[in-house]
């Protein structure tokens, strides 16, 4: 290109024509990751808010906020492990009945994972820190955590 | 026929949240386009993809209709994936995920993040290596000059569509663009 010239006569920029014509496949059950996201936050797995008894008494929280609240621990612990990025989080109950004071709600954390090895591993260290990390922040030892592996991918 | 993006937004304004799933499936390939030609890697462009989603459920009730609804979810996406890119440790570097002469290829399309050239025996090789090199360059620049080349020339916006996505005046618009495109080009002659 000379000095001052348009970048868009130059004859290079029919590379950058070229890359915006590549297709980018989507990522296989990203939507699907998406919609249990979203319907995470909206709350649609459990029709009330939750109940969870701490030492002081009970405290009612909604799906959505809890939900929120693991999935910013989970991208902060997840970044702390290393190669952990969380796609999906959704709150559902043990099938102890409802989620009124007494059941056990479920937290599950869909993750997709950066091969360096040892990924099972890395996906309990999340789980257990998750678990505590809610525990802190709750009071409470009242959910369950459970982290699925969707993917493994190669850095 | 399927409903239009207003009426699905409608919808989704007055409870309905099979609408709200219905512009999911047909706008995230395009908001995981985005966040992947920003971002540079596969693994973050779904962590902005889902950051986005959500962002845009929680802002449902303030959207006004006063843009089309794709250029809502552009800016949506877009501030997701610079949100991320500015928290991003930085020991972690684009040019890094995207090593230019690594012999066997930019990582992103050998992993299969972007479609892969080199089945189509028709002189294909070149224009992987095309791809592959624009991506590294447009990788190294300023976030302030990325988005506005991914959105302008990647993504084919027109210049008022990217102007009201990035909030800025379409001559503010044009001259960073044209900065952008000149340190783009430095960029791929430099590397040629």
């Amino acid at each position: 290109m000379s000095a001052g010239g348009d970048p868009l006569d130059d004859p290079q920029w029919e590379w950058v024509r070229a890359t915006a014509r590549a297709p980018v496949p989507t990522p296989a059950g990203l939507i699907e990751r998406v919609l249990r996201s979203v319907h995470g936050v909206r709350g649609t797995l459990l029709s009330r808010p939750l109940d969870i008894r701490q030492d002081g008494g009970l405290l009612r929280i909604g799906e959505g906020a809890v939900v929120l609240l693991a999935r910013r621990l989970g991208a902060e612990l997840g970044a702390e492990i290393g190669g952990l990025h969380v796609s999906a989080v959704a709150l559902d109950t043990d099938g102890t009945g409802g989620t009124g004071a007494g059941n056990r709600a479920v937290l599950d954390v869909v993750v997709t994972v950066e091969y360096r090895g040892g990924a099972d591993a890395a996906a309990e260290l999340l789980r257990s820190r998750l678990q505590a990390a809610l525990a802190a922040q709750l009071g409470t030892t009242a959910l369950a955590v459970n982290v699925h592996i969707a993917d493994v991918y190669e850095s | 026929m399927s409903a239009s993006d207003p009426t699905l937004l409608a919808r989704s304004l007055r409870g309905e949240a099979g609408a709200f799933d219905h512009l999911v499936r047909r706008h995230t390939p395009r908001m995981y386009r985005v966040a992947l030609r920003i971002t540079g890697t596969a693994a973050e462009a779904e962590d902005v993809v889902q950051e986005a989603w959500i962002s845009a459920w929680r802002g449902l009730p303030e959207f006004r209709g006063d843009s089309a609804v794709s250029t809502w979810l552009y800016r949506v996406v877009t501030n997701a994936a610079l949100a991320y890119v500015r928290r991003r440790r930085p020991t972690v570097s684009l040019d890094a995920a995207l090593t230019p002469g690594s012999g066997d290829g930019s990582p992103l399309i050998g992993a299969g993040v972007f479609a892969d050239f080199r089945a189509d025996p028709e002189g294909q090789v070149l224009r992987t290596e095309q791809v592959e090199a624009v991506l590294w360059a447009i990788a190294g620049l300023d976030v302030s000059q990325r988005v506005p080349l991914v959105l302008r020339e990647l993504e084919g916006l027109s210049y008022e569509e990217v102007a009201e996505v990035l909030e800025v005046s379409v001559p503010a618009l044009r001259s960073r663009l044209h900065r952008a495109r000149v340190a783009l080009l430095a960029r791929l002659k430099e590397r040629s």
